[in-house]
């Protein structure tokens, strides 16, 4: 049997039941249990943060706790220690709900006797440990999943190789010539090939989202970049069918606030069902503009000449798995997730997705994302006194592997290290470090823009350096870091000038500055 | 055109010789290895003027072999380009760090491929828009 004496915690205000219960538990078990009482609550949780408690016996009508309140407290205290609840004898639905709450089992006072006390504790530490076993198995099975069908989903990559690069061998006439008929098998085979293709990749990315491992790395992004490229990839499919793709973009578009190869993926999404329910003839057409009811978000309008969405399943095609049942002239329907990883993919970066539809006439898929406003970042450090520093400093923080073996995973993790670090160092009021502001370098850049003169500077950069020294989980991943500092020429604030136009201006010659750093990076890279 | 040497390492025989049609086809001379060992072995005695390269591979993976290929003097600086059916997302930055010039994902479309493979020789591209969507090459 278990050696080691049950660590029994008693919270009872009552000192004639606290008696009871400390002679019924030596009775029953005087060896095996200790017990430790305390009359209220907030000498129960200051015990709890130094020691080891094993159950937990709660009377629910302590002075500083009552009823479920006190449940709550408990288990948001100590949320992986069994309890047992005490309550009176006309209390049975408190006691109830405190079941719901967490609490292991009940007690009514009045009714307790030594066996069915040392019962009620061992059977509520075995339920204990049981439940975190399930949890345990549940995760460990969901992880298995996950594998299983990633694993799969690359292993089914090869064969499917094998038959694009044969098929379009034969397409290519590399292995003599083809009769029509032949040629326009081959092409049905290698349209097949294309689609089983993204069905793995869905796979794929639905795993991933399930998982909550989409990384998602927000930073100031052109659309009309996302735009050109997803317009681009659609030009050979849209000719063949006939179809016309077009974009209207307008010239002062601002930039949006998401991770851009995120952004493509909902665009390529969203198109590529466009021309799959667009008829020869159609249109397709991008128009991206500030979104008329927030000014704060792009919206992106994706407006098809297609056969149109009936009213009562417009919102549910964006549920996983959901598959229009009149399907597209192709016949063919798809796996159903590629609207549910759009929705997704738009609810993580802070934005919506939704469609409006007339059946026969069209679909119109919307979707936003936050506006990238660098001034908007800024503003919050310039609304003190300005008068009060000399000037605005741009520091930067290089971060580089040592040995040039950096995994994405890994990279991603610690640039939120970094981040989190950098945060530390800093004075919330007087300065930010902003969002990811270069593409493709291949160190990570990180930007401070502090209110600070020359001396406030140099402690900056001392501390930052410092505290990313002493890091040891920056250490363990062989991380080299650079710090560097330069000031902007003073910007005025003229006495009229309201701060959000200051913050701009300010913005602007941030923006300048940044732009200079990160080309000079990728000079020297 | 072309008359430049390729080495395909891949354990797949089938996409070996996908790869083979495909890549005589356009002009190069292409040679085979099936596994780490051999890939080195093929390099030192025919120095290729590129070698594409699976990542799963028995005697050595592809990692161990850009690694392998690194160290030997003559052969450091033959451009790799790394064909893989793994998850880009786990594989293609520590391949490219690893020395990779591109990591393309099976299948690899041809227009692509080749397009991958000239600007790797350094030949003219005469596919303009073939690249523009490989990011990293």
């Amino acid at each position: 049997m278990n050696e080691k004496p049950v660590k029994v915690l008693l919270v009872e205000d009552n000192p004639g039941d606290a008696r009871l219960l400390r002679i019924f538990l030596a009775e029953a078990a005087s060896s095996t249990m200790e017990l430790t009482h305390f009359g209220c609550m907030r000498d129960a949780v200051s015990h709890l943060q130094g020691n080891e408690v094993d159950v937990v016996l709660l009377d629910l009508g302590l002075p500083d706790a009552q009823g479920l309140g006190g449940v709550r407290q408990m288990h948001s205290i100590a949320p992986g220690v069994p309890l047992v609840v005490l309550t009176g004898l006309n209390d049975e639905i408190t006691a109830a709900q405190a079941l719901q709450e967490g609490a292991q089992d009940y007690l009514i006072k009045g009714q307790i006797e030594s066996h069915g006390l040392l019962r009620a504790l061992r059977y509520a530490m075995e339920r204990q440990r049981m439940q975190v076993e399930t949890e345990q198995l549940r995760k460990q099975q969901l992880q298995l999943k996950d594998e299983f069908v990633s694993h799969v989903s690359h292993e089914l990559r090869s064969p499917l190789t094998a038959i694009y690069q044969f098929a379009s061998i034969l397409v290519d006439g590399l292995a003599g010539e083809l009769r029509p008929e032949q040629s326009e098998y081959l092409r049905i085979i290698l349209r097949n090939v294309r689609q089983l293709e993204s069905m793995i990749a869905d796979l794929l990315e639905v795993t991933r989202v399930q998982a909550g491992k989409l990384n998602i790395e927000p930073q100031a992004t052109s659309l009309r970049d996302a735009i050109a490229d997803t317009v681009r990839m659609f030009e050979g499919s849209v000719a063949g069918k006939g179809i016309t793709l077009r974009a209207n973009i307008p010239a002062d578009l601002p930039l949006a606030y998401v991770d851009p190869s995120r952004v493509r993926q909902v665009l390529i999404n969203l198109v590529s069902n466009a021309i799959k329910f667009t008829p020869k003839g159609g249109e397709i057409m991008l128009h991206p503009r500030i979104f008329e009811e927030d000014p704060c978000l792009l919206v992106m309008e994706i407006a098809d000449t297609g056969c149109g969405i009936k009213p009562e399943v417009s919102k549910m095609i964006f549920e996983r798995l959901y598959q229009a049942s009149d399907a597209s002239e192709d016949g063919r329907k798809g796996l159903g997730l590629g609207l549910y990883i759009s929705k997704e993919l738009v609810t993580r970066q802070g934005g919506k997705i939704w469609v409006t539809s007339e059946p026969q006439k069209g679909s119109n898929f919307f979707f936003t994302v936050p506006i990238f406003s660098l001034a908007s970042l800024i503003s919050p450090i310039l609304t003190n006194e300005l008068k009060l520093v000399d000037g605005i400093v741009v520091l930067l923080v290089e971060m580089d592997s040592q040995d040039g073996s950096l995994s994405p995973d890994v990279r991603i993790e610690m640039s939120n290290v970094a981040r989190t670090l950098l945060q530390r160092c800093l004075l919330p009021d007087l300065d930010v470090v902003l969002p990811k502001m270069d593409s493709g370098n291949a160190q990570e850049l990180f930007f401070v823009v502090a209110c600070a003169n020359k001396q406030g500077a140099e402690v900056l950069s001392k501390r930052v350096r410092e505290q990313f020294r002493r890091c040891e989980q920056l250490q363990r991943a062989r991380l080299t870091f650079m710090v560097s500092c330069s000031f902007l020429s003073p910007i005025l604030r003229r006495v009229t000038e309201p701060i959000e136009e200051f913050a701009e201006h300010v913005a602007a010659g941030v923006q300048e500055h940044i732009n200079t750093m990160i080309e000079a990076r990728s000079v020297s890279t | 055109m072309s008359n430049k040497t390729i080495l395909i390492v891949d354990d797949d025989p089938d996409i070996r010789l996908g790869l083979h049609t495909r890549l005589r086809a356009n002009h190069y001379n292409v040679i085979f290895a099936c596994d780490g060992m051999a890939s080195i072995a093929e390099a030192r005695k025919h120095m290729p003027d590129l070698i594409i390269l699976d990542l799963g591979l028995p005697a050595g993976d592809g990692f161990n072999v850009m690694e392998r290929l690194k160290a030997i003097d003559n052969l450091s600086l033959i451009p790799v380009i790394v064909i893989s059916a793994r998850d880009p997302s786990a594989n293609r930055e520590r391949a490219l760090k690893a020395g990779a010039k591109a990591f393309l994902q099976k299948p690899v479309d041809n227009a692509k491929l080749l397009a991958v493979i000239r600007k790797a020789l350094g030949e003219k591209d005469l596919t303009p828009h073939a690249v523009h969507d490989l990011g990293e090459v």
